[in-house]
């Protein structure tokens, strides 16, 4: 955390890390420990089916780490989140498609769709709260699909089949599943930084604003509507590269791809790893894009028990894994000594 | 001393996780491809197919229908001098992204052949993970025409194509004397593929006039929209060419609204389900098919077997999926080998071998030579053979 954070404001620790373990696990190396872990995963096991499955899990994380700005950081639900995805693949799966491009080379149009997408959103809604805003974001993720589904541009049902690879350099082939999984978990480690540095800034600490009371925020003078606007856009450029992963990954895309149930299981990632906790939210995003894998032998039943799995965790864990510490205490506990809390910062 | 405490945890994690790295196969850095088959042991085939999801009950039978052709072969000596045959299931959902990773496992696994292939949609973005491993594909169901335009030397196709069942549609509307028609279609790669494709070769024909050409949103439950505008166009036929839970609903509102013409389904539709959901307006539809057992004589046999193997009965695909795992163990026979090249090149040679859709012979594209479509049609709740042939 940068020293010059306003105490006040900054999510705070109510109490020294007591264990250990809670030691360990508030250690910022953590971070390091995963993408230490996530890249010696292919020594470990190399098959195209585990490569492939693992980036999934890759781009699943970049996905929740995007809805945790909207979802987690400013508390706007979000039930229509994969729309961002779907408008990141197709612009970037056409685009390539009709001008024999890499993938890479789409990048800058992919952001200005999803940036475009995301106003088109966000503007006319954000000053709609709560219940509303859900359902208009509900609807603008089916609006995305069913179009994508009718026009010929996008292929239709069949979507887009045949999409160049990311990128060609000379001998290095990316369309080999080792080196695009690597390129995956590169970029999408560098997004989940940037989505937990962006919680803790001056525009991060606005939006938990905005969360916890959206009139107290106003009446302090944060501008609500351009922040929460900002969340979206911020939002959507994860949700946009997500889908350029996700057509480099597949080299298809199709309608299918972008049903509700997606949006939903995103979501869920985000609410089964704890709302705005960066690291949780990995977590969440690695379970739910690898426990339907794991659980394949069940067949049938798979999802039966997958979603048994996710009851129980709620039930004994309804914060979720690992939820954001600091503000979720009650009051009454708040009475540790303070001066913890200096000597922590101050370190 | 507490930053020195974490350090020596962290290292600690960091050892145990490069020794456990160290203790595996399987690695980047082991040698040889871990799916790599074995010169003896099981033949393995994948099969990627719907097993959960709205499909699931076509998977089932597909997958029964496969197991059946498995048991038969290895009671019989297996293949490549008494090596057996293993059947390897997966699930697609009729989704891109779990076909892929179902397609991926069955590849790693080290299955020489692939008889699966539902969902159109799905099944396609599975053809470059195939045509990467060189595995031939033996494609018992999906037949939309984009499976066929890919141009991969290692796709079958043993079902007949979306044209190949247009042109039956086209021939037995002509017959039968239906001069207008409305084509509905679900939106679905497969079901989209049959409309375009009937459309064009009516217009090119010239006999029947098109009234309506609509899709709708597979998974709804209120079709009345599409009801009203086939109402207001009044066609002596509507062909339906999605799948059947809508194609159910949609018999069903026609009915309730009134509708005097007759209404044809496409193969998707065919299921034992479609009356029960349609209800009362099912009796006398008309269904574009390939043979199923319960309409080709002397199938008996079969059904018999199949019904002892599985305790249910056969159901759409059977046959087909059946036919396919023959079909692989012929051509692994007459190659002598598991190498996918050599498969590929035997199932190009084939010539007459006997399915239940008649004796095969691929053509150059790799789709049946003749389609062996039928016309079935609705009587007493079942689909049975229609007099009138195209």
């Amino acid at each position: 955390m940068s020293e010059n954070v306003d105490a006040t404001l900054a999510p705070q620790r109510l109490g020294p890390p007591r264990s250990p373990i809670s030691r360990l696990l508030e250690s910022r190396l953590i971070g390091w420990v995963a993408l230490a872990a996530a890249l010696l995963a292919p020594f470990v096991t190399a098959s195209p089916y585990s490569l492939n499955v693992m980036t999934t899990a890759a781009i699943f994380v970049l996905l929740a780490s995007g809805l945790n700005i909207v979802v987690g950081y400013c508390g706007l639900l979000d039930l229509g989140y994969i729309a961002f995805m779907a408008v990141g693949a197709y612009t970037a799966g056409i685009i390539s498609k009709s001008f024999e491009l890499p993938l890479l080379f789409t990048i800058p149009a992919v952001l200005v769709m999803t940036i475009l997408a995301g106003l088109i959103i966000g503007a006319p809604t954000l000053r709609l709260r709560s219940d509303y805003l859900a359902i208009v974001t509900l609807g603008f993720g089916e609006i995305t699909r069913i179009t994508a589904n009718n026009l010929s541009v996008t292929g239709g049902p069949s979507g887009i089949f045949g999409i160049p690879g990311l990128l060609k350099i000379g001998g290095l082939d990316v369309e080999n599943p080792a080196v695009l999984y690597y390129l995956t978990v590169l970029v999408v480690s560098l997004f989940v930084l940037a989505s937990a540095r962006l919680g803790k800034s001056r525009l991060g600490r606005a939006w938990r604003f905005v969360r916890e009371d959206e009139d107290a925020a106003e009446a302090m003078g944060i501008h609500t509507y351009k922040v929460k606007l900002l969340a979206y856009i911020f939002g959507a450029i994860w949700g946009g590269l997500g889908g350029v992963l996700f057509a480099a990954h597949l080299s298809a895309v199709s309608p299918q791809s972008f049903i509700f149930l997606q949006s939903a299981l995103v979501l869920m990632a985000v609410v089964l790893g704890g709302m705005g906790n960066m690291r949780g939210v990995v977590i969440g995003a690695l379970v739910i894009s690898l426990l339907p894998e794991l659980l394949r032998d069940f067949a049938s039943n798979r999802y039966l028990v997958f979603g048994l799995l996710l009851v129980v965790v709620m039930v004994f864990r309804p914060q979720g894994f690992w939820p954001a510490r600091g503000y979720e205490r009650e009051r009454a506990t708040v009475d540790v000594d303070p001066p913890a809390v200096a000597t922590e910062q101050g370190r | 001393m507490k930053t020195g405490t974490r350090k020596t945890v962290l290292l600690v994690i960091g050892a145990a996780m490069v020794l456990t790295t160290a203790g595996c196969g399987g690695g980047l850095l082991s040698s040889g491809a871990s799916g790599a088959a074995t010169p003896s042991g099981p033949v393995k085939l994948g099969m990627v197919v719907p097993i959960s999801g709205s499909s699931a009950p076509t998977g089932a039978y597909m997958k029964n229908g496969a197991q059946l052709a498995v048991d038969e072969i290895n009671k019989a000596g297996g293949v490549l001098k008494g090596r057996k045959l293993e059947l390897m299931v997966e699930d697609e959902a009729c989704d891109a992204q779990q076909a892929v990773a179902s397609a991926n496992k069955v590849v790693s696994a080290g299955v020489v052949v692939s008889v699966g292939g539902y969902c159109s949609g799905a099944t396609l973005p599975t053809l470059p993970i195939f045509q990467k491993a060189n595995i031939p594909m033996i494609i018992p169901a999906a037949n939309s025409q984009d499976l066929v335009k890919q141009g991969l030397a290692n796709v079958f196709l043993i079902n007949g194509t979306g044209k190949q069942q247009s042109t039956t549609a086209l021939a037995f509307m002509k017959k039968s004397g239906f001069t207008t028609v409305a084509l509905v279609d679900d939106n679905t790669s497969y079901s989209k593929d049959i409309t375009t494709e009937t459309q064009a070769q009516i217009v090119a024909d010239g006999s029947v006039k098109v009234l309506l050409n609509t899709s709708v949103t597979a998974g709804e439950s209120d079709y009345s929209a599409v009801v009203r505008a086939i109402m207001a166009k009044n066609p002596a036929l509507v062909y339906w060419t999605g799948y059947y839970q809508e194609g159910g609903l949609i018999i069903n509102q026609l009915k309730k609204a009134g509708f005097t013409g007759k209404v044809m389904v496409a193969d998707g539709s065919v299921d034992p389900s479609l009356p029960k959901i349609a209800g009362a307006g099912a009796e006398g539809v008309f269904a574009t098919m390939t043979q199923t057992p319960d309409t080709i004589k002397g199938a008996e046999r079969w059904i018999a077997n199949y019904k002892a193997a599985f305790n249910a009965d056969p159901g759409p695909y059977s046959t087909q999926s059946y036919d396919a795992v023959r079909l692989a163990a012929k051509a692994i026979e007459d190659a002598g080998s598991t190498k996918g090249a050599d498969i590929i090149k035997a199932l190009e040679a084939i010539d007459g071998f006997s399915m239940f859709s008649g004796p095969l012979k691929f053509t150059p594209e790799h789709t049946l030579s003749s389609g062996g479509f039928v016309i079935l049609v609705i009587k007493d709740g079942k689909f049975i053979l229609n007099a009138l042939q195209p």
